[in-house]
């Protein structure tokens, strides 16, 4: 009865993954009218299946195995305040990355419980979360000079239809990083528990993701589309294929990393170029406090819960 | 084209198509000046409605979601601005089929100059739209537009200084030749925005 709490969690997570994640992947192709939103999803779910299927594994280890030892109370209040705290998030349209919810909570319930939590583990995820959007805003520079200089050559006509095929692939890059880091994220601690194998949490989990996404995002990734393709393809293409690479290695090494946060490095590499002023720093600020809060709340919630609500009956 | 898909193809065959029918009714124009020759201006006024379904085909195909919105946006806009200058072509068929007296040789040899300039601004246009198409060099075409706009412009006030020294035989005869003049004089105008719009286009996703 117990492993219900943590699989209907896990279950909501991507659920929420799939209404507020798709826009990375496909946003900017939405809005610039190079798919269609119908088309996008179908899309979307086979790559994060494909993901989760092939590369979903090594985050999946990461998360379930290496960071905390793992039991029933441990997972099942872990994944139930991250499930609480992002739909919360998505609901309020607060900026809260699912991954750092997720460590957050699971370090938390780990180190309340008493359990053995790895800090070079722990470490080694943190670090990534610096490192990623970092080397996001490096690669995106050198992608938007590469562009610069390539395109130059090129016919207007002709480097469009070079775009329209690069944001496409682009979003195949994003929507696999979605099933093989976000939600394998989200399905390490379930699949290395035990409730799950990998291929049933891949399925599970994928489904879920789509509904998601096939319910909930199409506001959303119109948004996200139409606003950026409007402001410029060209720089938002950079910014999203840089991020897309730089989650694709850290997936490769194991590591859970947000697309988002590299987007968001991307895209203040591109600013850069532009020139600082086109950065908005209350935004930045805004990201980052989020940045900062995220984990230690979730760590807080599970630490008081652990320790206020459930430690006379543990 | 390299990567194209048809709808974008289909678009820019349009716009050339669109084009031709500014260069055809320039053409016809000037023809129907220099030999007052009706037939030929009202084939102007077919040839405006010919650019209004060009038109109306571009922006559908646009609306279906040819090309990304950066170029979509200007590309639609050129495509106005082009019909925008078969539109004045007409108004000047009209107004010269309608003129209530003839016009006096002096006048009409200015006429027909800024007609000839209209007609080499609008090969000019089409040049740039090609280099623009085939990553040739646009500076050359776009200058030659300007260069000749500034060309009608000072023929127009020197058309202007000459029909104030006469007289006027009424105050409606005045205003159909003024009228005539004006947009006649515009057409120019309209074709150096619609070079403009290739600049922009050439420029807009860099």
């Amino acid at each position: 009865m117990l492993i219900l709490i943590p699989l209907i969690s896990c279950i909501l997570i991507a659920f929420s993954i799939g209404s507020n994640d798709t826009s990375n992947a496909f946003g900017i192709s939405v809005g610039a009218g190079i798919i269609t939103f119908r088309k996008a999803v179908y899309l979307l779910g086979v790559l994060v299946f494909i993901g989760a299927v092939l590369q979903g594994r090594n985050v999946m280890r990461t998360v379930g195995k290496e960071l905390v030892a793992l039991n029933i109370e441990i997972l099942s209040l872990s994944l139930f305040v991250s499930a609480f705290v992002i739909i919360i998030a998505n609901w309020k349209k607060l900026p809260v990355s699912s991954h750092q919810a997720i460590i957050g909570s699971l370090v938390g319930s780990g180190f309340a419980f008493g359990s053995v939590v790895r800090v070079d583990t722990l470490l080694k995820i943190v670090e990534s979360w610096i490192v990623s959007p970092i080397s996001a805003l490096l690669l995106a520079v050198v992608v938007y000079k590469l562009m610069e200089i390539v395109f130059r050559r090129l016919p207007v006509f002709k480097v469009e239809s070079i775009l329209r095929m690069l944001l496409i692939l682009n979003g195949i890059i994003i929507a696999y990083n979605t099933g093989a880091n976000e939600l394998a994220t989200a399905l390490g601690p379930i699949v290395c528990y035990g409730i799950l194998t990998p291929l049933q949490a891949a399925i599970i989990g994928t489904t879920m993701l789509w509904l998601g996404a096939f319910l909930l995002s199409e506001r959303v990734v119109e948004t996200v589309g139409k606003g950026i393709t409007s402001l410029d393809a060209f720089s938002g293409f950079a910014a999203q294929f840089a991020a897309g690479i730089s989650v694709l290695i850290f997936t490769t090494l194991g590591m859970p990393v947000s697309t988002t946060y590299c987007i968001i490095g991307g895209i203040i590499g591109v600013g850069m170029l532009k020139g600082v002023g086109t950065i908005k720093s209350s935004l930045l600020r805004r990201i980052m406090v989020s940045w900062v809060v995220t984990p230690l709340l979730t760590f807080g919630i599970c630490c008081a819960i652990a320790k206020i609500v459930l430690s006379p009956y543990v | 084209m390299f990567f194209g898909s048809r709808r974008e193809e289909e678009v820019i065959k349009l716009v050339k198509e669109h084009l031709n029918t500014v260069l055809q009714a320039c053409e016809r124009f000037k023809v129907g000046i220099e030999n007052d020759d009706a037939e030929s201006l009202k084939k102007v006024c077919e040839l405006e409605k010919i650019g209004d379904a060009l038109r109306r085909d571009i922006a559908s195909k646009l609306y279906e979601g040819a090309f990304i919105p950066a170029v979509r946006v200007n590309l639609y806009r050129f495509s106005e601005v082009v019909d925008e200058i078969l539109d004045t072509l007409e108004d000047c068929a009209i107004e010269y089929m309608n003129l209530p007296v003839k016009l006096d040789e002096d006048v009409k040899s200015y006429c027909i100059t800024i007609a000839e300039v209209n007609l080499k601004m609008s090969r000019d246009l089409i040049s740039a739209f090609e280099s623009l198409e085939k990553k040739a060099d646009l500076r050359d075409a776009t200058l030659k537009i300007r260069t000749r706009e500034e060309i009608i412009d000072k023929v127009k006030h020197d058309l202007c200084r000459f029909l104030m020294q006469r007289d006027v035989e009424g105050f409606w005869v005045g205003k159909i030749v003024s009228d005539f003049i004006v947009s006649l004089g515009s057409v120019s105008d309209l074709i150096e925005d619609a070079g403009d719009i290739i600049q922009i286009l050439n420029v807009s996703m860099r």
